[in-house]
């Protein structure tokens, strides 16, 4: 073998055959955080981040004369370390314990600046970005080697360097009339609201229920153009969203259903259009806005998957006397979101736990659900598949908590598409419960 | 004189020399079945019974108390216990730990999190007073008043979220304490300013030397203030 050309090839084969963690940290982390950018004195190790726990490494560059060894204040970028006697592989006990471990410590009240964080035992590698409250894979987890490390710790770098503003959700469910135009329109209200800058995009064609439901009309193939011609930008086709009365002044972005795009078959959908072209055409809005919402089509075709490509998360409303979208929401947890993960590459989108949309749940009500999701699960073992985080996102295995979050639906939500204002605007109740679905899910 | 050494140690202790504290208050079947059973099944109280030391062979039970009752019941002449220092924190923990005691937390200081899990166990708590209260909607009133100045529990019931004085109160009192901060000398924070009555507003603005304030109603009175 030749002889090695990088500090950090040479750290990663000065490492003895099952390293322990206290050799990982002191003979690959320091050239590791170095190659990411981070110099000795901007990284602080075992760092309290107050209710997760305490990390192996925190780290933020230098602002000013605010040096992060010395202020320790508001971390960019956490690191978990393991020894290489810890398997890392994907899918594995350690590799999910330790994923959790890293999701804790993000979640730390001292950690709430925080943007990235990292897991690495020297043979394994992911990245995993923090907004707000979500947490998701930026990359895949990466196997490390001598000739790969340079590469794969240069990209993670460009990552971390271009933090993009926006948290991109799509909101889908492969059964229809679960509520996703009433939850991405409340939830843009809401985030807006909330002093949030919130793109909505209307990528259900064909019922082009969010731009109606908005009064915004309907555009006249602007969006195809933007989507199908490489020299159109997608931001030629934003219209913005006003409102007012006697307290309020709140507008937000949308790029409405486009007409053209409604007449086009899936088959000549697919000649003119990539999977990624939305992914792609978004780049403009990731730095302008805080959340990119997308309303997309029931069931599984050629569009929607455009619209999940896109999405960092996916939001997955469901009604609890519905077993179908209990039902299809599994499937897209277990089946299509992977598939959509396995051609991207970077280990997103993934879903967020479930909701329960709809009319208020009585007690038995809630068992028969519960009953319903338990089948499911038990389904999914059996193909090898862990739901239970999607359906029950409290439930630990010391502490059987079911508790599923409800958006309850009633007269004034409904209706409130004929005003062409968002229900959070017009209604006291509606205000609350999206501010708490917003709260629970994405705010931190 | 007391033997500090034994402090967490366990204790095979003669049951007359164990005074009961506060009972049990389960019910007689349940001690009654399980008294059964212990004897039934080798009649050792795996669970052991938390008792302090009060003098010389002298215990209080400070938790634990139905293991206690059951194995008087079962007519043990010695039972198993862990003892545990004299401290009033000590108690109330312990009580707290056997699950004995409701634990209360801060709403002065609690997170939204910690507001909203306190309110949803209450709400579903077997005929809960606050059956009809909405979590979403009470989690977010309260979690955004201003709950770091209450001196007392009173302002949850103007604040339209289903809890009223009387029972909703006194449930939302077994969970919650206070520990208010005083009010800032001068408040010009709108949404503070709004919890207070029109009286409070007048007293603030005499002080401030507002003019014209006995005409002012409360809307002016916020404005002239803010």
């Amino acid at each position: 073998m030749n002889a090695p050309a990088t500090t950090l090839q040479a750290a990663l084969q000065s490492l003895p055959q099952g390293a322990s963690e206290a050799i990982v940290s002191a003979h690959f982390s320091p050239q590791f955080l170095q190659a990411l950018g981070f110099d000795s004195n901007e990284v602080v190790p075992e760092y309290d981040t107050n209710g997760g726990g305490i990390v192996d490494k925190a780290a933020r560059k230098t602002i000013g004369n605010d040096i992060f060894l010395h202020t320790k204040s508001n971390p960019y970028l956490l690191l978990e370390l393991k020894g290489k006697d810890i398997n890392l592989t994907e899918g594995t006990p350690a590799y999910l314990k330790t994923v959790n471990q890293l999701k804790r410590q993000l979640l730390g009240s001292n950690c709430k600046s925080a943007k990235w964080g990292i897991i690495t035992n020297s043979s394994h590698v992911q990245l995993f970005r923090k907004h707000g409250k979500v947490i998701f894979p930026a990359t895949q987890c990466l196997a490390l080697e001598v000739n790969n490390v340079d590469k794969v710790v240069a990209e993670i770098r460009k990552k971390i360097e271009e933090t993009s503003r926006a948290l991109t959700v799509t909101i889908y469910n492969n059964k229809g009339g679960v509520g996703k135009t009433t939850t991405t329109v409340n939830l843009a209200g809401i985030l807006t609201f909330l002093g949030k800058k919130v793109l909505v995009i209307d990528f259900d064609f064909n019922q082009q229920d969010l731009t109606s439901a908005l009064g915004i009309p309907v555009s006249d193939g602007l969006v195809k153009k933007a989507l199908t011609d490489k020299n159109v930008d997608l931001k030629s086709a934003v219209v913005p969203y006003k409102f007012s009365n006697k307290k309020l002044q709140l507008s937000f972005d949308i790029i409405p259903a486009d007409n053209e795009l409604a007449n086009d078959s899936e088959a000549e959908l697919r000649t003119i259009i990539k999977r990624s072209i939305l992914d792609k055409k978004l780049d403009f809005a990731r730095q302008d806005y805080d959340y990119i919402l997308i309303d997309s089509s029931p069931n599984w075709r050629f569009i929607t998957q455009v619209a999940v490509y896109a999405a960092d998360v996916i939001l997955i409303p469901t009604k609890h006397n519905n077993l179908f979208s209990l039902e299809n929401a599994a499937k897209a947890i277990q089946k299509f979101i992977p598939e959509i993960q396995a051609a991207k590459e970077d280990g997103n989108p993934i879903a967020l736990p479930i909701f329960l949309n709809g009319e208020k749940i009585t007690q038995p009500q809630l068992e028969v659900a519960q009953q319903a999701i338990n089948n499911i699960i038990v389904n999914a073992k059996k193909e090898g598949f862990n739901l239970r985080p999607y359906f029950y996102p409290k439930y630990t295995t010391a502490k059987k908590d079911l508790h599923i979050h409800q958006v309850p639906s009633y007269a004034n939500i409904a209706n409130a598409a004929f005003s062409r204002i968002p229900a959070v605007y017009r209604d006291r109740s509606a205000h609350d419960y999206y501010k708490d679905l917003a709260k629970e899910y994405f705010l931190q | 004189m007391k033997i500090s050494n034994i402090l967490g140690s366990l204790m095979h202790l003669y049951i007359d020399e164990i005074d009961p504290g506060d009972a049990t208050d389960a019910p007689e079947f349940l001690i009654k079945a399980t008294a059964k059973i212990l004897k039934q099944k080798g009649g050792r109280n795996w669970i052991p019974v938390i008792v302090k030391e009060t003098g010389e062979d002298r215990y209080q039970v400070i938790s634990n108390s139905f293991v206690y009752a059951v194995a008087e019941e079962a007519g043990l002449e010695r039972v198993w216990c862990i003892i545990a220092d004299d401290n009033d924190d000590t108690t109330t923990l312990t009580k707290i730990l056997a699950g004995e005691e409701k634990p209360k937390i801060n709403l002065s200081t609690a997170s939204r999190d910690e507001v909203m899990a306190a309110l949803q166990y209450l709400i579903e708590q077997p005929n809960s007073e606050l059956k009809s209260v909405k979590l979403a909607v009470a989690t977010n009133r309260i979690d955004e008043a201003p709950r770091q100045y209450w001196k007392n529990f009173e302002p949850i019931t103007s604040l339209k979220c289903g809890i009223t004085k009387g029972k909703k109160l006194d449930a939302i009192k077994s969970v919650f304490y206070l520990t208010p901060q005083s009010m800032p000398d001068t408040i010009n924070d709108v949404t503070i300013l709004r919890t207070m009555t029109t009286v409070e507003l007048k007293a603030i603005a005499k002080k401030r030397g507002i003019a014209g304030i006995t005409k002012m109603k409360k809307d002016a009175l916020i404005e002239a203030l803010s």
